[in-house]
């Protein structure tokens, strides 16, 4: 069973009275271990794909299988405890909160999950992205290569079974971005996520071991290597 | 760029876009423009338009002659025979209550044989129709005439309560009262007298003097014709000395409306504040496109000037509503304790229109300065910085404390100090430089505690309450303006509540001393702090002879005026206030070794509010005009008193009667005889008195009856305290509305984590928690500082008595528990539209 | 009789007085003085009027009023308080000021009071406020303040007292009752300070003192009188009344008397004297009252003939008050002979009734 599918996926905004086709019958399934970079100009549907992979809004038409679950099935309940269990989220902008030290950064998923003692986790998860002893650092005091490598850490807190990253390296220059990308594709081997990445680059679709290429919401190519 | 498409992209968009929040602004200026208005309008009505009842019917005099114990009457006939053209009106200044429909009106005599001749200007002023014809019935001593706006009918037979007797009278004419406030019942001088039990004096002469000479001369010509107790004073005097009395009440009100103002200011401050760090980057664009400093500094104002001129529309109405409730509670109040009078009409006249939008966009604008000054120094180049500003705001907080200190100290200085004119100036001044010390100490406050509480109020409340609390010290700003605002309301209302929380406590602690004996008498006629209607002296012995009866204490209590100021002058029995009671002194002496000096002596004892007022201590002389003498009375000591804020002078009733000799007492204080029960004291002493229309109370009824009276007294200044944290209440809803706003694409990204909505909605409210709590702990300590200010400073000086400091714990707890319910509330409505922002669409926006 | 019958009227409408219990004016009283000069409390009615035509050391005349006027409302023992009204005080004060043309007048009614009005003999004093009479010894000071003028004069009577009428009562009507003791001090030379708009005068002259007490002289018949007082240049006086009736005849209770240079006086009956208007009549715009102000005296026994005329044709009192009807009283000047004489004088006369016929009865 594949841990992310996409059965003739289509999603419709309405903006401004006016219907948009962000997604046109995708179909695609993910394995864990997967790599996918999703590549395509700016307004070809990436976030969109990556929204509805991790369950934060509902096709149109066609199915999301998270772990075989339908996404549509769910109420927003399960939908968030679908979020809180198998879903990291990775931004451009690294989203941290700034009235929080590295460590609550890192263990925010899991306090929200309701756990009461997330140190230890955090602290292993921040050793994983090379950051021992900057925990207690706020993270304006962080450069933004260590911004995104809490990030990362914060993504993979509760293990998530799928990472879902938007332009991860899209604030970063090439050389952390590169490190970022070596980060992403390690985390994804060790520890068998199935790992979506919307990117521009084409060095960071190198790396990856699946490439989709989309244009206007439709799948125009999948390369696997 | 033309300056208004500025105004509109930077103020008028925004505010557009936010219609809850903006309405949440105008609304709190609305209701503090509204409070200031009403309690204005109410004042104006209640105490401000004051008219003595005494100018009822009193014409277009200059002069008027007026005697403790009433004027002599052949005064009058040598008035009128000095050769000068002075037109001589005698008067007889009464109440009656008209016992079917319970009106209490003044009943005027006058002489209204002179009033006929149409030739001869009128004396009184009084325009009766068919006077002429009416007057046949002058020698019936139950004719009355009556102001129209009775609405009885020539022949109609009415039923006057005076005294302690109820007659009827016959009508036998009306008179114009302009719609009721001239109203009156206008009796002939004889049968005025006869009704009151006046015969021998009158209580008022009124000369209207020629034009030539001044004022000055007449009264001096008039003074040397007069026995030395009267005295010839302006007419309309009274009038004039209790409008100064009641303007220190207003003044206290007055002073507790700008409370809620304080509070919108806060707010709106925040508002601004709050709109210059969100469209920081706007600025620093339109800056860059050319618009000056002072653009942004006055299109910043102008957003102020919105919500006053919003807040002020929005309150014209609400504060002529309110007053109309105020003016019920104002004028009981000085009914009750300080003068007879009738409230005028309320009167939104140009000028209270004018004052309320003045006050409101003045108010609004002010507040609005610090920020939109802060607006126009935003550089152009900081158009695209975002989110930093937060954190140089923190800065400060440690210079504000410092100046907290000094103001805390200057405010502890300025609380020593004396009064100013009558006016605890000083006093006032020392609580608006605690709220402000207290304002300037909130955001060190804030971070304290914050940094104190911060983990383990994540451990004991959950992330929500992290995230709340690090949210809350992360805009420290705004929190410590929320924190501000809400704390200045809750201080005030901890503050008034316990002063009048303590002063409740000392007058009950004070009624049971001061009322020893078991029944009470008085007449049933309309008593009043300046009314003093009198008990039949033949009744008065019947209860004295009673077998039921041990003793009596006969008070009588005058009307005076001492040094321009109204006051009580009252006599007692020595004898029996020897046996029965126990007096409490400033100077601590036992009630016998002060009563001994008053015996046989021209010496008095007066209350302490008197003392105050009139800044006389024990060993000094005062000199009283009495009947047709003025003679020096030595003060034997002063005595605790809460029951009038005029003042009252105690004297032994022996030296009374020489000055006066009026035998009829206005109240009788007595004791049941031993092994006879209060019960059957009181049949008996109804039984006596049947046919006579006196109320008999016992200790316990007066006790309730003052408490009564009290509690009514101060029902305004709670309603007052009420809208303060209303405003303050509504303040933390809107804050908290464009803190979710601000911090919506957090909020999105907590839902990306893992947050459930129930979370996201636990989240806000946790911050209105926390709020609640820092303003609660900063209100309640700013709060007990007011309060000992309240007591000791400020009560002491306006109305001059000693408080004993008390905690009234029960009401303070509920109403902190009812204000903090409700801020916790006010969170409610800001979460749910934090639950509403749909995540995605926030995070990608970028 | 002078005005003050009108007075009484309006005054009997106002106020419900019973005359039951006061005593008439009968033949046969005994006068005494100064006793009689003062208040009489058994006779429901009484007044006392002072007239008088003065001049200041320039020439400006004057012509002066003053009246005071006392009617008993009961003697109800039970009235104990001074406020009581037992009699109403009214006065009437007018000034004519003859050579600039002013006429003022002024009116109080009063109760006693404590002092307010009254007529008390212990003090010599008959007053109402600040007008009033202070007798000390033969001589009287009269003194009247108005907001506008003042008077303040010191009256020295040259002649004792007159009794008008027989037998001690100057008859009214028909009836025993309907009369009046009637006493005038008929030459008072007058001495002292008119103020008049601030200014003073020092002025001199001739004054008339009527002194009246009754009990219930009207008839219903009777439409309005005039009344006039003569000082002539030879030490004599006349006083003259007649009677005018509703049917337009003239009263035979008309009558007069007159005072010769030694005080003696000589009773004229109606059929004694002509009293006559002439043509010239003074129109009020305020009453409509059409007034004669020029008249015409014959006495025959006495071999008098005069004219009488005003040099101030305005002298109308009109209050509008109902206490007393409108009414022309005034200075006069009276020009013609006494034999083949020449002989002039100075005088008051009143007229009453002119608007509509004053109401007598009740």
């Amino acid at each position: 069973m594949p841990a992310l599918s996409f059965h003739h996926v289509t999603k419709d905004y309405i903006t401004d009275d006016q219907r948009v086709r962000a997604l046109d019958s995708v179909s695609l399934d993910i394995a864990s271990g997967e790599f996918v970079a999703l590549v395509g100009r700016s307004g070809c549907g990436k976030s969109t794909l990556l929204n509805l992979a991790g369950a934060m809004d509902f096709p149109t038409a066609g199915e999301v299988l998270v772990g075989g679950v339908a996404t549509s099935s769910l109420k927003d309940s399960a939908l968030t405890k679908l979020r809180r269990e198998k879903v990291g989220f990775i931004f451009q902008s690294f989203q941290l909160l700034h009235t929080l030290t590295v460590f609550e950064n890192v263990e925010l998923p899991l306090l929200l999950a309701g756990q009461r003692n997330a140190r230890a986790s955090a602290a292993e998860r921040l050793a994983l992205v090379e950051l021992e002893g900057l925990g207690e650092r706020y993270p304006h005091q962080l450069s933004g290569g260590q911004m995104q490598r809490v990030a990362i850490a914060r993504a993979l807190i509760h293990r998530p079974s799928i990472l879902l990253a938007d332009e991860p390296t899209g604030n970063l220059d090439t050389a952390t971005g590169n490190v970022i990308l070596q980060l992403l594709l390690g985390v994804t081997r060790e520890q068998h996520t199935a790992t979506i990445m919307a990117t521009h680059s084409v060095e960071a679709a190198a790396l990856a071991n699946v490439v989709v290429r989309l244009r206007d919401g439709r799948i125009q190519e999948i390369e696997r290597r | 760029m033309p300056r208004f498409s500025l105004f509109y992209r930077l103020i008028c968009r925004p505010l557009w876009a936010e219609p809850a929040r903006t309405a949440l602004a105008a609304l709190a200026i609305a209701l503090g423009v509204a409070v200031v208005l009403a309690i204005d309008l109410a004042g104006n009505a209640a105490t401000g338009s004051f008219h003595s009842s005494l100018e009822t019917l009193a014409g277009d005099n200059d002069l008027e002659i007026v005697a403790t114990g009433g004027v002599p009457e052949r005064v009058v006939g040598a008035l009128a025979a000095m050769p000068y053209a002075l037109r001589i009106s005698p008067r007889i200044d009464g109440y009656a209550v008209l016992t079917d429909t319970r009106q209490s009106v003044p009943l005027i005599g006058l002489d209204l044989v002179a009033n006929v001749s149409e030739l001869s200007t009128r004396p009184s002023g009084v325009d009766i129709a068919n006077l002429q014809d009416s007057l046949k019935y002058l020698s019936d001593y139950d004719t009355v005439w009556l102001g129209e706006s009775f609405k009885r009918g020539i022949g109609d037979r009415v039923p006057l309560l005076i005294n302690d007797h109820l007659a009827e009278y016959t009508v036998r004419g009306v008179f114009p009262d302009s719609n009721g406030s001239a109203a009156a019942i206008v009796m002939d001088i004889a049968t005025a007298q006869r009704a009151l039990g006046r015969l021998g004096t009158i209580d008022r002469v009124l000369v209207k003097i020629p034009q030539e000479m001044t004022l000055d001369t007449w009264q001096q010509r008039l003074s040397a014709i007069l026995p030395a107790g009267t005295e010839v004073r302006l007419a309309g005097t009274s009038t004039a000395e209790n409008r100064k009395m009641l303007a220190a009440f207003r003044w206290n009100l007055r002073l507790l409306s700008y409370i809620a103002l304080v509070v919108g200011a806060f707010l709106i401050y925040n508002t601004i504040s709050v709109s210059v760090v969100r469209r920081r980057a706007d600025i620093g664009i339109v800056r860059a496109l050319g618009a000056s400093r002072a653009a942004v500094l006055i299109a910043f104002l102008g957003e102020a000037f919105c919500f006053g001129l919003l807040g002020t529309v929005l309150g014209l109405p609400v504060g002529r509503l309110m007053a109309s409730v105020a003016i019920k509670l104002m004028s009981a109040t000085v009914e009750s304790l300080y003068v007879s009078s009738r409230p005028g009409p309320l009167d939104l006249d140009a000028g209270a229109v004018i004052l309320a939008f003045i006050i409101g966009i003045g108010v609004s604008v002010a507040s609005a300065y610090s920020p939109a000054r802060e607006a126009s120094l935003v550089a152009p180049v900081e158009a695209m910085a975002r989110g930093r500003r937060e954190y140089l705001a923190a800065v400060h907080k440690l210079r504000d404390l410092l100046w907290a200190f000094a103001l805390g100290f200057a405010a502890l200085a300025a609380s020593r100090a004396p009064a100013v004119g009558g006016k605890p100036l000083l006093g006032y001044l020392a609580t608006l430089l605690l709220i402000l010390a207290s304002a300037l100490a909130i955001p060190a406050f804030v971070a304290g505690a914050m940094h104190l509480a911060g983990r383990s109020l994540g451990k004991l409340f959950g992330v929500e309450a992290l995230l709340a609390s690090r949210s809350l010290s992360a805009s420290l700003r705004r929190t410590s303006v929320l924190v501000g605002a809400l704390s200045t309301a809750i201080a005030m209302m901890t503050a008034v509540g316990i002063m009048v929380g303590s002063f409740r406590q000392t007058v009950l602690l004070w009624m049971e001393d001061q009322l020893p004996a078991d029944l009470y008498m008085r007449p049933a006629g309309n008593v009043g702090p300046d009314r003093h209607p009198t008990i039949s002296t033949d009744l008065v012995e019947t209860i004295a002879h009673l077998p039921a009866v041990a003793a009596i204490d006969r008070l009588r209590e005058y009307e005076i005026s001492y040094d321009g100021m109204p006051a009580g002058l009252a006599s007692i029995e020595l004898n029996v206030l020897r046996s029965y009671h126990n007096v409490d002194f400033l100077s601590g002496r036992s009630t016998n070794a002060v009563l001994a000096d008053l015996r046989g002596q021209n010496a008095v004892i007066v209350s302490e509010p008197f003392a105050n007022k009139h800044q006389v201590r024990a060993g000094h002389s005062i000199t009283l005009s009495m009947g047709e003498t003025r003679s020096g009375f030595r003060i034997a000591d002063i005595y605790y008193d809460y029951s009038s804020e005029r003042g009252t002078i105690l004297i032994d009733r022996e030296t009374l009667l020489r000055y006066l000799p009026d035998p009829a007492p206005s109240n009788l204080a007595i004791y049941v005889a031993p092994g006879t029960s209060i019960a059957d004291a009181r049949a008996t002493i109804e039984h006596a008195a049947a046919g006579r229309r006196v109320l008999l109370f016992t200790n316990r009824d007066l006790r309730g009856e003052a408490l009564r009276i009290f509690d009514r007294t101060f029902a305004i200044t709670y309603a007052l305290e009420a809208v303060a944290v209303i405003i303050a209440v509504m303040g933390v809803a809107g804050s908290l509305l464009a803190l979710v706003i601000d911090r919506r694409r957090e909020l999105a990204l907590l839902r990306f984590l893992g947050a459930a909505s129930a979370q996201i909605r636990k989240l806000i409210v946790a911050e209105a928690a926390l709020l609640g709590m820092l303003a609660t702990a900063a209100g309640v300590a700013l709060g007990f500082t007011l309060s000992l200010i309240l007591v000791f400073v400020i009560n002491k000086q306006s109305f001059g008595w000693t408080i004993r400091f008390h905690w009234p714990v029960a009401v303070l707890v509920g109403a902190l528990s009812v204000v903090y319910l409700a801020t916790v509330l006010a969170g409610l409505y800001p979460a749910n539209v934090a639950v509403r922002l749909r995540p995605i669409e926030v995070v990608h926006e970028e | 009789m002078r005005n003050s019958l009108a007075f009484l009227t309006g005054l009997l409408l106002l106020f419900p007085v019973s005359s039951q219990e006061f005593r008439l004016a009968l033949p046969g009283y005994h006068y005494e003085f100064p006793r009689d000069h003062f208040s009489h409390p058994d006779f429901q009615t009484e007044w006392w009027y002072y007239t008088g035509n003065v001049r200041a050391a320039g020439g400006h005349r004057f012509g002066f009023e003053l009246t005071f006027f006392r009617q008993a409302l009961d003697r109800n023992p039970s009235k104990t308080s001074v406020w009581d009204v037992r009699d109403l005080y009214l006065a009437h004060l007018a000034l004519s000021d003859l050579d600039a043309r002013g006429f003022y007048y002024a009116e109080r009614l009063n109760r006693s009071g404590p002092g307010i009005a009254g007529v008390r003999q212990n003090d010599g004093r008959i007053w109402n406020g600040n007008w009033r009479i202070d007798w000390k010894g033969n001589e009287q000071t009269l003194q009247a303040i108005d907001n506008r003028f003042t008077i303040e004069l010191d009256l020295r009577a040259e002649k004792p007292p007159i009794i008008h009428g027989e037998n001690g009562v100057s008859q009214k009507a028909d009836g025993p009752g309907r009369a009046s003791h009637y006493i005038s001090l008929t030459r008072l030379a007058a001495k002292g300070q008119i103020t008049l708009g601030g200014k003073p005068f020092e002025v001199s002259g001739l004054a008339w003192m009527d002194h009246e007490f009754f009990t219930h002289q009207l008839d219903a018949d009777q439409a309005g009188w005039d009344w006039l007082s003569v000082q002539l240049e030879d030490d004599t006086e006349l006083m003259l009344f007649r009677i005018r009736r509703k049917d337009g005849s003239i009263d035979p209770y008309s009558s007069g008397t007159f005072i010769d240079a030694q005080g003696r006086s000589m009773h004229l009956r109606d059929s004694d004297f002509v009293l006559r208007p002439l043509n010239d009549r003074w129109k009020s715009k305020a009453t409509n009252a059409d007034y004669p102000i020029h008249w015409r005296i014959t006495i025959p026994k006495l071999r008098m003939d005069f004219e009488i005329q005003t040099s101030l044709p305005s002298q109308e009192l009109t209050g509008g008050s109902r206490l007393a009807p409108n009414y022309w009283e005034g200075s006069v000047q009276i020009n013609g002979r006494k034999g083949e004489a020449p002989l002039a004088g100075v005088g008051y006369l009143e007229m009453t009734g002119y608007d509509r016929p004053v109401e007598m009865g009740r």
